[in-house]
């Protein structure tokens, strides 16, 4: 480190504002866009499906709902972990101030999940419908009330039902962008904070989310069909890793883009973004992040992309591409959250982040939160058949 | 229209009267002073007003200390909160009456303290604004023994009181206080 | 510098709009005689015997808080750094260790323009000992008392999901701790880092330039046990007062972070531009 432009000059005395010592939004807030960025990227499968009708991916379409319904349903865990008085919560709904980023929260989630479980109702509604007949005792009134205690699947009843999966996601769609898109803006509209003020931060979540849910659900879906011994439709498999592709290469630009502006901007908060990133974030931003986490996918997406696979070999990579993947998100979140409150705001100083294992935000914690969503998710397949092929059909 | 057209009708109808009885409910929960004068519970202005008061003011202090009044008033040392060194006058003080013995610092303790403002060393005290002395130099240059604390020649409250009444007496130069 | 520069969003529209506002609520006023920063009761002479009325005009008078102006002023050339303020604010609010609603900062400047800025413990021991990691030859050493700058565009207030953070009529940035979920957004978003989480509360606090104090006539603590004036406080009503006669006059007074866009009232005397 030599000179001024080096951003050494300014770092010497290396000095943390004294309130800045402590970083204030943990690996919660890192888990909380990380989970709604699962539900977003899972749903644009599910979209991809129903609204714009790509046919290959009907084998996940139905089973991406039940993945982004159960993660859905714990995105708010890691914020009412986070929330110093979480007993409150709903002040979030009762005043909401009409000029924060963070007051919409309660509202558009709630649209969101009502939107996503009634999605869910009637795609599933021929096969609720046909189990309600079979099942008896509880089940039969869940069954009862997940068909609203209605057994009409005539051709004119099934046809209002498409209409409705299609004006559903249709809104889904915006609803899910702007839950997730908002996130983004939670941090991209903090002035204070200079790796975090930029318009680009919701883009850069926006396709990051499609990237993660994208992988999940090729991840999950090669594996539980594997445990289950099942057969791995190739065809929906390509176009997942197709999508996910585009998706990845569209947020691996942004991300490598804002990093860009900055170091050939050179504004006046440069010096601390940059030493930011080739110091306290060295590992975790270029290595991690970079090189390992994005370079090696970008290589595996592109053999598979130009280089003729066979099925089975072609499968292995995509799931290990998704699971690399699905480490990049979390990463990229990581970095961004707790990487970005690491510069002090007095522009001279960089602090440290210890994350502990048994704090509320700990690991212990993040893992649990984690492990939650596929138990909801295992009961949720209970109720709605993961695949179209449970009831003995092929896949077309 | 079929059967299933009219349930979801009826469906319809029972969530949004459910989030009609939502924002009813919502609007009795918000806070009566909530929006008076902004997004805001407006008598948490009020209870802020209420935070009970810890320091007071020298007045507070020297009202019934009388002897150091008439000694820290007079000296440099006037414009020294009482209480930075004693402890809050709410330790002291509740509804008029004494409710707690404020600590006195001696000794070493005393020298620490001087020397938090005094201190010759720390280059960034304006010298229009304050005396320092740098130690043990002035130790060495007042001849005096180096285990002396600064109020062995310091007045603490007037630091030049003991000084000036020196000089006085040998008659080397006129008061200053 | 004039005494104080308009906001930028205060053009023709928003003054109409703040006129038509204001006679809504005086008119209200008239009508309610309600609680909600009106409240007088405690705040009379007799109540506080022993100590006398430092803002003039404040008691003994209803408190028309629409009409209210204050300002602070901090003049670096007289700060000695002996953390008076710090340790009079933390035990004003039983501030828990580790955190600050204000505190003081050493700056050292060399010929290089290198800048060294510590600050142990907020300031709270003050400062007995030189810096002694680095070895340069100084050029400028001074000290420097931060607190809320109570910003007129206030981000912090901007970003509270709840409503729990506001800025009073009279221009105070406070806390309604009853409310506040404890989301730490109002952290983040303060470019000067005045707010903590109270590990204890579990919700947001910060500087409130002591408004239970002012609103009974006293001085801030920091004000009260400053012993060299480094730290100013006045009303703006009161043409004596010394504030008001360093804003009325030519002045060379700056803010932190100009360039944020957040409009401080909280003046800085004597700031190097290094100040930040």
């Amino acid at each position: 480190m030599s000179g001024f432009h080096e951003g050494s000059a300014m770092l010497l005395s290396n000095f943390v504002l004294p309130n800045d010592l402590h970083v204030h939004w943990s690996m919660m807030i890192v888990l909380y866009p990380y989970i709604t960025g699962l539900v977003d990227g899972a749903f644009i499968i599910a979209a991809l499906y129903y609204l714009f009708d790509i046919k290959t991916l009907k084998p996940v379409a139905r089973f991406s709902l039940l993945f982004a319904l159960a993660f859905l349903c714990c995105a708010t865990i890691p914020l009412l972990l986070h929330l110093g008085r979480p007993e409150r919560n709903f002040n979030m709904l009762l005043t909401p101030n009409p000029s924060s980023a963070m007051a919409g929260f309660g509202y558009i989630y709630a649209v969101s999940m009502g939107v996503l479980g009634f999605i869910v109702l009637f795609v599933y509604r021929e096969d609720l419908v046909r189990l309600k007949q079979q099942s008896r005792g509880m089940m039969k009134l869940i069954y009862r009330l997940l068909t609203f205690d209605c057994d009409d699947l005539s051709p004119k009843a099934m046809a209002l039902n498409e209409r409705l999966i299609k004006i559903l996601v249709g809104l889904g769609i915006p609803v899910a962008a702007v839950l997730h898109g908002y996130v983004g803006f939670i941090f991209g509209g903090v002035k204070a904070n200079p790796t975090w003020s930029t318009p680009l931060m919701p883009v850069i979540f926006l396709f990051s989310a499609c990237v993660s849910g994208i992988s999940a659900i090729v991840l999950a879906y090669i594996v539980i069909r594997k445990l289950t011994g099942k057969a791995i439709d190739g065809p929906c498999i390509i176009t997942c890793i197709k999508t996910l592709t585009g998706f990845f290469i569209l947020a691996f630009s942004f991300e490598m883009l804002e990093v860009f502006s900055h170091s050939y901007l050179k504004s006046g908060y440069h010096h601390m973004v940059e030493g930011l990133l080739n110091g306290p974030l060295a590992a975790s931003f270029w290595l991690w992040q970079v090189k390992i986490c994005s370079g090696i996918p970008l290589v595996l997406l592109g053999v598979m992309a130009f280089i003729k696979l066979s099925q089975t070999r072609y499968n292995l990579l995509a799931a290990g591409v998704s699971a690399i993947l699905l480490l990049q998100v979390f990463i990229m979140r990581w970095n961004v959250v707790i990487g970005g409150q690491l510069m002090s705001k007095s522009a001279r100083g960089y602090t440290v982040f210890h994350p502990e294992w048994l704090d509320k935000e700990g690991i212990l914690s993040v893992i649990v939160v984690m492990i939650i969503p596929f138990v909801i998710l295992f009961v949720l397949g209970k109720i709605f058949p993961f695949w179209s092929d449970d009831r003995g059909e092929s896949i077309d | 229209m079929s059967n299933y057209a009219l349930r979801l009708i009826a469906v319809a109808t029972t969530l949004v009267v459910a989030t009609g009885i939502g924002f009813v409910v919502k609007a009795q929960l918000i806070p009566d002073s909530f929006g008076k004068y902004g997004h805001y519970r407006a008598n948490a202005i009020d209870e802020e007003v209420q935070r009970p008061i810890r320091h007071g003011t020298n007045t507070s202090c020297l009202k019934c200390h009388t002897y150091e009044a008439a000694i820290h008033l007079k000296g440099r040392h006037n414009t020294i909160s009482c209480e930075f060194c004693h402890g809050t006058y709410a330790d002291h003080v509740s509804n008029g009456k004494k409710s707690g013995t404020l600590p006195v610092k001696k000794n070493t303790e005393i020298s620490t303290l001087c020397l938090r403002c005094h201190n010759t060393e720390i280059k960034a005290r304006s010298q229009a604004v304050i005396k320092t002395v740098a130690m043990p130099q002035h130790l060495e240059s007042q001849e005096v023994k180096l285990t002396h604390t600064c109020n062995q020649c310091h007045h603490v409250h007037a630091p030049l009181k003991y000084i000036n009444r020196a000089k006085q007496i040998t008659g080397l130069t006129e008061a200053e206080s | 510098m004039k005494i104080e520069q308009a906001p930028p969003q205060l053009n023709r529209r928003a003054f109409i709009k703040k006129v038509l506002k204001g006679s809504v609520t005086g008119s209200l006023l008239l009508i309610y005689p309600m609680g909600g920063g009106d409240a007088l009761d405690m705040l009379q002479p007799s109540t506080m015997p022993d100590m006398p009325e430092q803002i003039p005009g404040i008691r003994g008078k209803a408190y028309n808080i629409h009409e209210r102006k204050f300002a602070f002023i901090v003049d670096i050339t007289r700060c000695i750094g002996c953390g008076s303020c710090c340790v009079a604010d933390k035990r004003e609010y039983n501030v828990p260790d580790g955190y600050y609603r204000t505190w003081v900062e050493r700056y050292i400047k060399d010929f290089d323009d290198q800048v060294y800025v510590d600050c142990p413990n907020g300031g709270l021991d003050g400062y007995q000992k030189p810096r002694e990691d680095i070895d340069v030859q100084v050029r400028d050493t001074f000290f420097v008392p931060k607190l809320c700058n109570m910003c007129k565009e206030t981000p912090c207030t901007q970003v509270c999901p709840v409503g729990a953070t506001f800025t009073t009529p009279d221009g105070f940035v406070l806390m309604d701790s009853d409310r506040c979920v404890g989301c730490g957004y109002c952290i983040q978003a303060c470019p000067y880092s005045s707010r903590f989480l109270n590990p204890v509360t579990h919700t947001a606090e910060k500087c409130t330039w002591c408004y239970h104090r002012v609103r009974k006539g006293l001085l801030p603590a920091c004000v009260e046990v400053c012993p060299t004036g480094a730290r100013k406080f006045g009303s703006l009503k009161d043409e004596t007062s010394e504030v008001y006669k360093i804003l009325k006059g030519p002045g060379v007074l700056t803010v932190l972070k100009e360039a944020m866009g957040t409009w401080p009232a909280l003046y800085y005397l004597g700031a190097r531009l290094e100040v930040i």
